[in-house]
């Protein structure tokens, strides 16, 4: 039973990953220049909520702060 | 109620007073651009406000306990107090129009029951591109990228 789930887990783990580089590449496809990493990095955070976006923003801003000290 | 994430209760309430008296104000920077998808960081939000004068900011400020401090020899204008200290106050927009015209641009985000004015990723990369400071240039090929990603997302769901 566990280790079904964990199939299917992993089943939709894959299919979210081969989603999203589709659509990096119809991003490149249209933006040849633009960094893939920057477009896959965005497309991530456009499904999440626009306040939770900025959530994970301030916790590495501020990480980064604490660390540069 | 919990306060909506990334605020605390008490930075949701101050934003909250700003709406509520109908405050003209809009969130900029960084924190804008990442409400919209771009993977930047931040340390803080910027508000821009439409008239620093305004007695509905002392009148919201002194509601939830916070103060406007205005800008001496080497502090820019802030908020202090209670749930303030998240915000910073932006008095000018490099590159940009007038606030008037601004906010014609700006994309509107739910906070609660009442929308937050937020900036659009392409004014911003606008006013970066115009201020190009060494901190700026880092951000706009970024910036760039997100735009020209959020752009094709919005494209492809107006077809659909």
């Amino acid at each position: 039973m566990k280790q079904r789930a964990q199939i299917t887990k992993l089943a939709k783990a894959r299919d979210w990953a081969r989603r999203l580089t589709m659509r990096v590449e119809r991003v490149l496809a249209a933006h040849p220049h633009a960094d893939p990493d920057n477009v896959r990095h965005t497309l991530i955070l456009l499904e999440q909520p626009p306040l939770e976006r900025l959530q994970r923003s301030l916790i590495r801003g501020r990480a980064t702060a604490i660390f540069r000290k | 109620m919990a306060a909506p994430l990334p605020f605390s209760e008490s930075e949701r309430r101050l934003l909250q007073v700003l709406l509520k008296r109908k405050v003209r104000f809009m969130v900029v920077g960084l924190s804008a651009a990442t409400l919209q998808g771009a993977p930047v960081v931040t340390q803080d939000v910027d508000l821009w406000f439409e008239n620093l004068g305004d007695p509905k900011i002392s009148r919201a400020l002194q509601e939830v306990g916070a103060a406007y401090v205005p800008p001496s020899n080497f502090n820019p204008p802030m908020l202090a107090g209670a749930g303030a200290e998240l915000f910073d106050i932006v008095l000018r927009m490099d590159g940009l129009g007038t606030f008037a015209g601004e906010i014609k641009n700006c994309v509107e985000i739910s906070l609660g029951r009442q929308k937050l004015k937020v900036l659009s990723l392409e004014r911003i990369l606008a006013s970066k591109i115009a201020a190009n400071r060494a901190k700026d240039k880092l951000t706009i090929p970024v910036l760039r990228d997100a735009l020209a990603a959020t752009q094709t997302v919005k494209r492809r769901a107006k077809r659909k």
